[in-house]
């Protein structure tokens, strides 16, 4: 509250000495047991610091909005500058809307008329064949339940062990399907009947 | 029965779908299974559990959970999408987008009126059930997680939901949660994960069953919301539950292969306390049971491994009899092959594309059950991929090998092939007539004059094949007004009649000459798994899937004496017991009293001339014959000649030039190409 009164600039002078004598009264009484001394510090002193921090932080202010109205301006820049390309060049659409003349300057230069045109030059329109939101979730849903039953953790083997286990448990043990399976490992066999 | 010379093909590399979701309706006892690739397969377990329709998949349907509403079957897939089939049709019906994202789960009240339906983003959607389409009618509270199961109370007041780590009670009126139910995560490692409760089940008297990813079964009770009794059953993930009518008897399936009984008994005889006790395990797959459904007498469980498994449970049916065996779907109940006798060539049918194959050949010559050095490898001449999302429904390829054609659900596609010394030319034919779009079976005529397409309402289009273009000829439809589709057709080597079955069990015959119905054959209650016409006694030859055959004459309109004769004795027990159904008939040009037929396990030659097997005689005397000396032989032969040296065929065919081609898939094949499955350690390996 001290330093309130102290930093007020509409403060009589005489109210900041009250004030100011208080504050050492104040002081005293917190640093009363501290062994040091406080400091000897001049209400011109204070006076000037503070002043000096508020215009500091004002200024700090003022160049904050600064910067956010030029980044503003900027964009807005950018906007038009797209939204000038987007469109086509001026002549080509006075070429192609018949009814220019009677276009108001403050028409929104998007209100094309409806009619159909041909574009020039070999252009063709094709649709971009997108992904849709379903198949984006079902493609997730199918890896959900991939990852509960196969991902980590499932302790899964392959078919070839499960193969080998029947084999060894069975009452004819032949050679692993692995090596009898044609299809199964890099080299090809000659077969004589098929 | 004679030597022949034998093709042995092990080249079509055909790989079973897994399957994922399944259903039974019990009113009609069929079973609805929905497999990896999308596919949507119709059992029927009244008649020999013959896969009676097949609706092909799709690229991007993903179907998670399968779910009966009366007659009407719906399906719910990660695409975000609820199907409805048209079982009449053999093609989706419509299809609703639920916007929840993934859809995980799908299931009806007990009142047939309600679809739930169970979300990624954490919703159950409620969904009314009405004439024509389903509405979306409101959402219950969004919840935090991924809803990846639920189960409908029998009242149809509360709906139970297994999340990640826990299970949520939802009063279905308000749509409030009243309870949660938290679920322990797995000790060790897996403790850092997420639990996911894979499937749950809601009892009448408010007992909440659950199965998870920490390999346990819980027992909860729904109205105080705690947790009764724990079950660990595996070290890896229960995947699925199924509760049977009664709820006195619950299955659990686990990624071991493993499927667990538990029942409601109570423990001590004479006590009334009950509790669910652990009774049986069966160990009937290699890999993930991932669906299963419990009927009155059995448990059908499928999963990775592509097997659809049925184990008659014990204690509801008779021992020891054909009832009370363990039954393995392995392979389609049709085929997938197609043979051009004339040119030697293969044509085989998979979901994505065609493999046209040319046989090799061989020199030489040898005794019986030698292997004859190969001359010219098999060559493959053509592969086609399909176009478009949809999987290929059937193909046909002509018998002189110049036609190839195959359809889809949405289109037809016929391509003309030319064949100049070592060079093959394919050209699409590109106009097709506009009645070709929703195709079920293709067959062409023998002289590959003509196309025979099967369309709704049991109809038959026929176009005409020239040059290089095909015209619209006629549509040939039956008297009765069946809705039902058309799986199998046969056109007779004369080019005279053409043979329809449908899966209303009716089978028609049409004289293409005139171009309209010649007669119906009188039906039996059985379903027609295979269809052919004599060449020179046009006599029509059917096998039904409780493996009954008949002959009927279509000049006379009657069964032969032949047939009589084979009704009055009866067919041989163990013929009758064989658990896979014959998908394919043909005859032998040398020998007209030869019929040539074959199932998974066999391929057998019935000469008509010999007499039958009577009951008691040995029906597998093949082997014995051959060590018998000559004169002994005769009296001791019997018509029915079966041959098993090749096991897992898909086709059987006798070529012109009088061999016989075997197209095996050895089971081990295709256990090879499987996921991985789990590790267990066994003690001494």
């Amino acid at each position: 509250m001290a330093k309130a009164k102290r930093g007020n600039a509409t403060s009589s002078s005489k109210m900041a000495d009250n004030s100011d004598k208080q504050a050492e009264k104040f002081s005293l009484m917190l640093d009363s047991s501290d062994d040091e001394a406080p400091e000897e510090v001049t209400f011109e002193d204070s006076k000037t610091q503070a002043l000096r921090s508020m215009k500091q932080a004002l200024d700090t202010a003022r160049r904050e909005k600064e910067l956010l109205k030029e980044k503003r301006r900027k964009r807005q820049e950018l906007f038009q500058e797209q939204k000038k390309r987007k469109l086509l060049p001026a002549d080509v659409l006075e070429e192609i809307d018949p009814t220019e003349g009677a276009l108001n300057n403050n028409t929104d230069l998007f209100d094309l008329s409806p009619s159909c045109f041909s574009l020039k030059g070999n252009y063709t329109v094709a649709t971009l064949e997108e992904r849709s939101m379903a198949s984006f979730q079902q493609q997730a849903a199918e890896d959900f339940i991939q990852s509960r039953l196969y991902g980590p953790g499932s302790c899964r083997t392959t078919s070839n062990e499960l193969l080998s286990l029947q084999n060894k448990k069975g009452w004819n043990k032949s050679a692993a399907v692995q090596f009898v399976k044609k299809d199964w490992g890099k080299f090809s066999r000659i077969n004589h009947g098929y | 029965m004679g030597e022949f010379k034998v093709h042995r093909v092990r080249f079509f590399d055909y790989m079973p779908s897994a399957i994922r979701a399944m259903a039974f309706n019990r009113q009609s006892e069929r079973l609805a299974v929905a497999r990896a690739d999308g596919a949507v397969e119709i059992f029927n377990f009244s008649d020999n559990y013959f896969q009676e329709k097949v609706i092909p998949g799709q690229d991007s349907r993903a179907v998670e959970a399968l779910c009966w509403v009366d007659q009407r079957l719906f399906s719910g897939g990660l695409n975000g999408e609820i199907t409805e089939y048209d079982l009449e049709n053999l093609k989706p019906r419509y299809t609703v987008a639920a916007y929840g994202g993934p859809i995980w789960t799908i299931s009806s009240n007990n009142q047939g009126t309600m679809l739930a339906l169970g979300c990624e983003d954490g919703t159950v959607k409620m969904f009314e059930v009405l004439a024509e389409k389903v509405q979306f009618q409101r959402n219950f509270d969004r919840q935090k997680g991924r809803i990846i199961s639920l189960s409908w109370h029998p009242s149809g007041t509360l709906i139970a939901a297994g999340m990640m780590d826990m299970i949520r009670v939802f009063d279905a009126e308000t749509g409030h949660a009243t309870h949660r139910l938290l679920v322990e995560r797995g000790v060790g490692a897996s403790k850092s994960r997420e639990v996911v409760v894979w499937s749950v089940a809601f009892l009448s008297d408010h007992t909440i069953i659950s199965g998870d990813s920490a390999g346990k079964v819980q027992i909860w009770d729904g109205v105080t919301g705690t947790l009764l009794r724990t079950h660990l059953v595996t070290k890896w993930d229960v995947l699925a539950l199924s509760v049977s009518q009664d709820q006195s008897s619950l299955v659990a399936g686990t990624s071991e292969g493993t499927v667990i009984q538990f029942q409601l008994i109570s423990s001590t005889v004479g006590q009334q306390d009950k509790e669910w006790v652990r009774t049986r395990t069966f160990k009937n797959h290699s890999h993930d049971v991932r669906a299963l459904a419990h009927t009155e007498t059995a448990v059908v469980s499928g999963g990775m491994d592509t097997q659809l498994v049925v184990r008659p449970l014990l204690d509801k049916v008779e021992k020891n009899t054909q009832e009370s065996s363990l039954r393995k779907i392995v392979f389609p109940h049709r085929s997938l092959v197609c043979c051009a006798k004339k040119a030697g060539l293969l044509l085989f049918q998979f979901p994505e594309h065609l493999e046209l194959w040319r046989l090799g050949e061989s020199e030489g010559h040898g005794k019986p059950g030698d292997s004859l050095t190969v001359k010219t490898k098999p060559e493959k001449l053509i592969q086609l991929k399909r176009k478009g999302e949809d999987h290929i429904c059937c193909s046909a390829l002509s018998p002189c090998g110049g036609w190839m054609a195959y359809s889809t659900v949405s289109s037809v596609r016929l391509y003309r092939l030319q064949y100049n010394n070592n060079n093959i030319g394919i050209t699409k034919v590109s106009r097709l007539p506009k009645d070709l779009c929703s195709v079920h079976q293709l067959c062409f005529s023998s002289d590959s004059s003509k196309l025979f397409a099967s369309s709704s309402h049991s109809s038959v289009i026929v176009v005409a094949l020239n040059q290089q273009e095909c015209t619209y000829l006629h549509t040939l439809k039956p008297k009765s007004s069946s809705r039902q589709p058309v799986h199998l057709l046969f056109a007779s080597e004369d080019g005279k009649w053409l043979a329809t079955a449908n899966t209303d069990c009716e089978i028609h015959i049409y004289n293409l000459d005139k171009l309209k119905l010649h007669c119906t054959v009188p039906v039996y209650s059985s379903y027609p798994t295979a269809i052919a016409i004599h060449p020179l006694t046009s006599n029509l030859v059917v096998v039904h899937a409780d493996q009954q055959i008949f002959e009927y004459s279509l000049e006379k309109k009657e069964y032969t004496e032949w047939s009589r004769k084979l009704q009055k004795l009866g067919l041989h027990s163990l013929w009758l017991e064989r658990d896979t159904p014959v998908t394919h008939i043909t005859f032998n040009s040398r020998n007209p009293a030869h019929i040539i037929l074959h199932d998974m396990f066999m391929f057998c030659i019935i000469d008509q001339s010999l007499p039958l097997p009577e009951a008691k005689t040995l029906l597998y005397n093949q082997m014995t014959l051959r060590s018998v000396p000559e004169p002994e032989r005769i009296r001791h032969s019997h018509a029915f000649k079966i041959c098993k040296n090749f096991q897992h065929l898909l086709c059987v065919r006798l070529l012109e030039d009088h061999s016989l081609v075997v197209v095996e898939r050895p089971l081990l094949d295709i256990m090879s190409q499987l996921p991985a499955p789990v590790r267990q350690k066994k003690f001494a390996t």
